[in-house]
């Protein structure tokens, strides 16, 4: 959730930021999109096109979820380091 | 959450579909359910693609790229099974899956029995079918084995007896100089060799006599050594032999060091150069081969000794090859009418020369065996229904709440085939033990049987089956819900009498109908093997085979290269076997009584000489004097074979009741003569018919003897002969030592083959019926067990449906007699209705049993008869306990009945 409030937002970016396996990161976002935390969302076609790829998915924090972020955070501030760790994060991209 | 609406744009496609990773992900979307799947493939693609753009457009277009992708694919699994379970609540075939175990485990009794009989039925279909694969169907371990071919003598007019498969050297070398149809053609005969190894017994081995390219034409190279060159087969070269595997490991002990050694084979010198592969699968029996150096014998044109096969050429098929080897033969014909006369040529696959003698029994076993397979799925089918009709209110109840016919129809199809995937895998265990048990019981005749396996073939064709199957005894009673289903007036309906329940009724007695009448059939087949097999053992042999000894022996013709010494060494063995305490009597003949042996051309002196090539046949049996005696053959005129018939004597025959039939139907045979040509230097040309003796069984027992011919032996000198020793006791195998004992004494060089006892060899001719009738009578008695239990359960539901009907009944007074009747009756009419349309269908295809009969009419009347009353028997036996029950029913408690 961290990752996706700092602009990580699309599945692959995630992996990239977390350094986590594509088989862990995935059923966790179905189950904080089920939890109503995040929701998801499909890029604009006419950009996707433009590349010549199909469109991609994108994730947002809910309200609900910026809020148990907030909480989680206060709780292991130990996460907010990890990310800012430098070179470990790639540039937001805009969706 | 909103979801792509615009189109994908053509190029987007294209990229997907080259991004590393994307069929990965579209073959597992089918473990996601189906409500998610196309948002959950779209996703995946879209990342795999940008990250694949990604990739290229930083030139990191390597292999580790796209592994690297690859792998995070893989992920995709995890992520669509997390999905299933999470989100697949609701799918289909899990609920049907849920449902259908759920509904299994409620009812341990039911499964138990659908299992057990669908284990059984599959297992038991499934070990047939794997003889049948591996014997029939499988191809031949050969390279390109479709292109191998045997080309065999075949009878322009038909008569076997002249012109047989073989063919002889010379026709071979003129085929194969002549033929473009074929890469090669290669010759092969069998033979015996003695094998002499310092320390060890003489042994008779048996062995094929090859031309060099047959290893190649086959395409197989020895496993050691090498095989045969065309040097090889010149006069005068060294003498070279490959050993089987199985001799090379039975007799030296697998040692590599074998090649280059020399053994003696008939007192020679031979030189082994190569072992076979242990998979060889050519004339498995021969245990050495040699290769064909032509003898004297080899350049008669009219000696057919040798198997011809060939690999036909690239591009050539069987009907060209065919009618190449026609023209050849017919160019043969006229260029040697005297060898060749009528003497055509046929191509056979090698497969089907092989397998042919197995082929007819096997097909019946697997015909019988499948119908036992589907009377056990009617049963089945019989006892879903009955579940069905007991299910009857809760199916309505989900269709009133919605449920399609479709959905009905699967949750039913799940469950059956649930059972049967179940049955089928407990099946594969019945399989193999019966595979093994087949194996181990089945006459050695059964060809390639070492090849006989649970491969692939046959797992599919297990799963296979058993999806049929359970389709076969699913649907029906599925179909018949459907119908149930339609209406929510079965809701209403209650228990009793509705029109579902009798069109179900009239589809369950249907089921027994079938089923009486697939047992029918099987019985009746069952019935002929055993009557067939019942009559041969209960036929008079034609001599006495109790307290007789048999043993063959055979004097190789390097030391025993004249008649002299042949007839000689068989003279003096015959008074030393006469002096062994608790010999009776002793005889030496060529063949014993249930041998074939060999047929041969004659004329009788003074008719008008047949054309050549269509002089008459018989069989030609030399024997020493003694032997109708021994075996007890009853001379019916004049003399026996004596003494004084020597060689450089008149020439004297016996002929047997069948030549005296065929030959001199209306004159005294005795004192005619025969002429057969000069076999053996020095020995007479025509022979003096000067008795007849009764027909032996050489054919096999119960078939009418061919003519045969008895010379006595001094006057036709065969060097292999069969020692017939009577006993004075009851058990002649105490004899067997003391005859080893006493040829050893002449000849300490000879290899003599374990004696055997004449009821041991009568037993051995006889095993090959004795196994079809056994195994067939099995399956028609499960038939008949099945039909019996379907009857039973059939009538038994029926009753418990009709339970108020009966109680209304007998409460109007129906006396209980009047009830027993009316179920009886019930079972009686699906009774005469399965016999009658299973006679009829025996009687049909009774044709395909007539290759196994011997003996018996394949539409034997009394064996029809019998079975038909047997089955009504067992139907009636079977409708009679429900019947039983009917009629005690309590009328206050039927009316009472719900």
């Amino acid at each position: 959730m961290h990752a996706i409030a700092r602009g990580m937002r699309h599945g692959f970016d995630i992996l990239d930021a977390t350094g986590l396996q594509s088989g862990t990161v995935y059923p966790i976002l179905r189950r904080l999109e089920d939890a109503g935390l995040l929701r998801s969302r499909w890029e604009a076609v006419e950009r996707a096109r433009a590349e010549g790829r199909p469109p991609r998915r994108y994730y947002e924090l809910t309200g609900a979820g910026a809020m148990a972020l907030q909480e989680a955070l206060a709780r292991h501030p130990e996460v907010l380091d990890a990310f800012a760790a430098p070179g470990s994060v790639p540039q937001p991209r805009p969706a | 959450m909103t979801r792509p609406d615009a189109p994908v744009p053509e190029s987007a496609d294209e990229a997907a579909a080259a991004a590393p990773g994307v069929a990965l992900v579209r073959w597992l979307s089918w473990l996601v359910p189906s409500t998610r799947r196309a948002e959950w493939t779209a996703e995946w693609e879209g990342e795999l693609c940008h990250a694949w753009r990604q990739r290229q457009r930083t030139a990191d277009d390597t292999t580790f790229a796209r592994a690297a992708l690859a792998f995070r694919a893989l992920g995709a699994l995890r992520d669509a099974l997390w999905l299933r379970r999470h989100h697949g609540a609701h799918d289909m075939l899990d609920l049907d899956l849920k449902y259908a175990v759920r509904g299994l485990r409620r009812r341990p009794g039911f499964t138990a029995v659908v299992v057990l009989t669908l284990a059984l039925g599959i297992g038991a279909t499934t070990a047939i079918f794997s003889v049948v694969n591996g014997v029939l169907l499988r191809p031949l371990p050969f390279p390109e084995p479709d292109r191998l071919v045997y080309l065999r003598g075949h009878p322009i007019d038909g008569d076997v007896a002249k012109v047989g498969t073989a063919q002889s050297y010379l026709d071979y070398l003129d085929i194969r100089a002549r033929a473009r149809s074929f890469s090669s053609l290669a010759a092969v005969r069998g033979g015996t060799q003695t094998l002499t190894l310092p320390g060890s017994e003489p042994a008779l081995v048996s062995e094929a006599v090859a031309t060099s390219n047959l290893f190649p034409t086959l395409g197989v190279a020895p496993a050691l050594g090498r095989g045969f060159v065309p040097d090889d087969e010149r006069p005068g070269s060294p003498a070279v032999a490959v050993l089987s595997d199985a001799l090379w490991r039975d007799r030296f002990g697998g040692d590599l060091a074998v090649l280059g050694r020399s053994i003696r084979l008939d007192g020679e010198p031979v030189t082994v150069v190569g072992v076979l592969p242990p998979a060889f699968g050519y004339r498995r029996s021969a245990q050495l081969w040699r290769p064909l150096v032509p003898t004297r014998i080899d350049m008669e044109r009219g000696t057919h000794q040798y198997a011809v096969i060939g690999r036909l050429a690239a591009g050539v098929s069987l009907e060209q090859a065919a009618s190449e080897a026609r023209a050849i033969a017919r160019g043969l014909e006229l260029q040697y009418p005297a060898d060749n006369a009528k003497r055509g040529a046929r191509l056979e696959p090698m497969r089907d020369v092989l397998v042919q003698d197995a082929r007819p029994a096997l097909l019946v076993l697997f015909g019988a065996v499948a119908l036992v397979l589907l009377i056990g799925c009617a049963n089945l089918a019989s006892l879903f229904l009955a579940r069905a009709a007991a299910r009857e209110r809760e199916v309505a109840v989900r269709a009133a709440l919605g449920a399609g016919r479709g959905r009905l129809l699967r949750q039913f199809l799940t469950e059956s085939l649930l059972l049967t995937l179940i049955g089928g895998a407990a099946g594969l265990g019945v399989a193999w033990g019966g595979m093994r048990a087949l194996l181990a019981l089945a006459p050695r005749t059964i060809p390639r049987a070492d090849e006989v396996a649970l491969d692939l073939p046959v797992l599919a064709f297990l799963l296979g089956a058993s999806v049929l199957t359970g389709i076969a005894f699913g649907v029906l009673p599925a179909l018949q819900l459907r119908r149930g289903a339609a209406s929510v007036a079965s809701l209403k309906d209650g228990a009793r009498g509705a029109t579902a329940g009798v069109a179900r009724r009239r589809l369950r007695h249907g089921l027994v109908v079938g089923e009486v009448a697939l047992a029918t059939v099987l019985v009746v087949g069952a019935a002929l093997l055993l009557k067939s097999f019942w009559l041969t053992q209960r036929v008079d042999p034609g001599f006495a085979p109790d307290g007789l000894l048999v043993a063959q022996l055979e004097l190789p013709s390097t030391r025993y290269d004249a008649p002299a010494k042949v007839v000689r060494f068989y003279d003096r063995l015959r008074g030393e076997l006469e002096g062994v305490r608790g010999v009776q009597s002793v005889a030496v003949a060529y063949e014993h009584p249930l041998g074939e042996g060999w047929t041969s051309s004659f004329t009788i002196e003074g008719r008008d000489r047949p054309p050549v090539g269509l002089e008459p046949e018989a069989r030609v049996r030399p024997v020493q004097p003694g032997y109708f005696k021994t075996v007890g053959v009853p001379l019916l005129r004049g003399r026996d074979v004596t003494e004084r018939d020597r060689a450089g004597g008149a020439g004297a025959v016996l002929i047997n009741e069948a030549f005296a039939r065929v030959h001199f139907p209306n004159e005294d045979p005795i004192g005619r003569r025969i002429d057969r040509g000069t076999w053996f230097e020095g020995m007479p040309a025509s022979y003096e018919i000067v008795g007849i003796v009764a027909d032996e069984p050489f054919l096999g027992l119960g078939r009418a003897a061919d003519p045969a011919l008895y010379f006595p032996h001094p006057q036709f000198p065969m060097s292999a002969m069969w020692i017939i020793v009577r006993s004075a006791s009851a058990d002649p195998r105490a004899l067997a030592e003391a005859v080893r004992e006493r040829v050893w004494r002449l000849d300490p060089e000879l290899p003599l083959d374990e004696a055997k006892t004449m009821r041991e060899v009568l037993g051995s001719s006889v095993a090959e019926p004795r196994f079809n009738a056994a195994l067939l009578s099995l399956f028609a008695g499960a038939a008949l067990l099945l039909a019996a239990v379907g009857t039973y359960g059939v009538l038994s539901y029926t009753v418990l449906q009709r339970t108020s009907e009966i109680g209304v009944r007998m409460a109007l007074g129906a006396p209980r007699g009047r009830v027993l009747r009316l179920v009886v009756g019930e079972g009686v009419g699906v009774a005469m209705l399965g016999v009658a349309l299973g006679t009829a269908t025996a009687f049909a295809f009774a044709r395909v049993l007539s290759s196994l009969l011997q003996g018996v009419d394949e539409r034997d009347p009394v064996v029809f008869g019998g079975v038909a009353g047997l089955l009504t028997l067992v139907v009636v036996a079977a409708a009679y306990l429900p019947a039983r029950r009917a009629s005690r029913i309590e009328p206050v408690v039927a009316l009472r009945y719900e």
